[in-house]
């Protein structure tokens, strides 16, 4: 009987972290296949253009990179990534100092599915990402955070250096204010 | 149509919808090589090459630094209550916009001495005693 072949175990984060770490390329090109579209995904989400993504996840991953021997995994390396993104987002605001034109909602953009149905569906994400332009960032990242990616408050308090008490009142703030926008 | 008529999984729904296209359209393998390749191509810069200065000159710019902390460190211990009272206003206009079931969930998640079981259905914010209030704001505030 043919011996199966061992399945090769998959690095973790922490891992990879310290392979980069010891100079091993490779692993910080994994990190970025791993987490790249959480980040841009979260990075649309926080007001980023689709022209700017690229440019942003490379630069959000470059400052991680050079800073992360102060990552002490006080909450997930892509939580971590996520607020060093927030950060990376205002200051590109701030350089560039241009009005944004919120963008279609991705589904008009989309080919599948009934026209209508996408364009209904893209006009909601339009309203939404206004709505979002309109909160604090703290209440914007968290929503985010909570909503889209799904973390839970203590993770969120982590990294975003606040108590879990906290992080649930401006994500209950930013529910309230975004539900009256979008009625 | 009321604030509250669109449900949170709507909400939800909708936010993990948002950056979904953008994300799939991302190159990622093109974006990983161009990390790798800035890292290689850009080391970090020490700080005096970044500004261009000699660093006996960014000696003496940190000290005069240090000295004006300093001072600043001992004018703002003056005036810490009302720093404090500036945060603690921030937190308590935050938890004012709750309603009494966001305020409920908020106040069981706390793990307070008078949870979720004794608070009324329709009561908000004015509902809770002065020391009530005192100690939900320390416990949101870590």
């Amino acid at each position: 009987m043919p011996q199966a072949e061992p399945v090769a175990a998959v690095p973790t984060d922490a891992a990879l972290i310290a392979a980069w770490q010891g100079g091993d390329e490779q692993a910080a090109a994994e990190l970025v296949r791993r987490h790249a579209r959480a980040l841009a995904r979260f990075l649309s989400g926080a007001g980023a253009l689709e022209a700017d993504l690229d440019d942003l996840v490379q630069e959000t991953f470059i400052r991680a990179f050079r800073a992360v021997g102060r990552f002490r995994g006080q909450c997930r390396f892509r939580t971590w990534l996520l607020t060093i993104g927030g950060n990376v987002l205002k200051d590109a605001a701030r350089r560039a100092k241009r009005s944004r034109a919120v963008p279609l909602g991705e589904d008009v953009r989309a080919t599948d599915g009934d026209p209508h149905e996408r364009a209904v569906a893209g006009e909601a994400e339009g309203r939404l990402r206004q709505g979002l332009e309109r909160l604090s960032r703290m209440q914007r990242e968290v929503f985010l955070l909570r909503a889209q990616q799904g973390l839970d408050y203590e993770e969120i308090a982590a990294a975003l250096e606040t108590s879990p008490g906290a992080a649930r009142v401006h994500y209950h703030h930013a529910v309230k204010r975004l539900k009256e926008y979008l009625s | 149509m009321n604030s509250h008529e669109l449900p949170d999984a709507k909400l939800q729904e909708l936010a993990q919808r948002l950056g979904v296209g953008a994300a799939e359209r991302l190159d990622v393998e093109r974006t990983a090589q161009a990390v790798v390749t800035r890292l290689r191509d850009a080391p970090p810069l020490t700080v005096t090459a970044r500004l261009g200065i000699q660093p006996a000159w960014l000696k003496i710019a940190a000290a005069v630094l240090l000295l004006l902390g300093a001072g600043l460190v001992t004018r703002g211990l003056r005036h810490e209550p009302r720093m404090t009272s500036t945060l603690v206003g921030s937190v308590a206009e935050d938890l004012s916009d709750l309603t009494p079931p966001q305020l409920r969930e908020t106040i069981a998640s706390l793990d307070l001495p008078w949870g979720q079981e004794s608070w009324p259905v329709d009561t908000g914010l004015e509902g809770l005693s002065a020391d009530e209030l005192r100690a939900l704001l320390r416990a949101l505030e870590g």
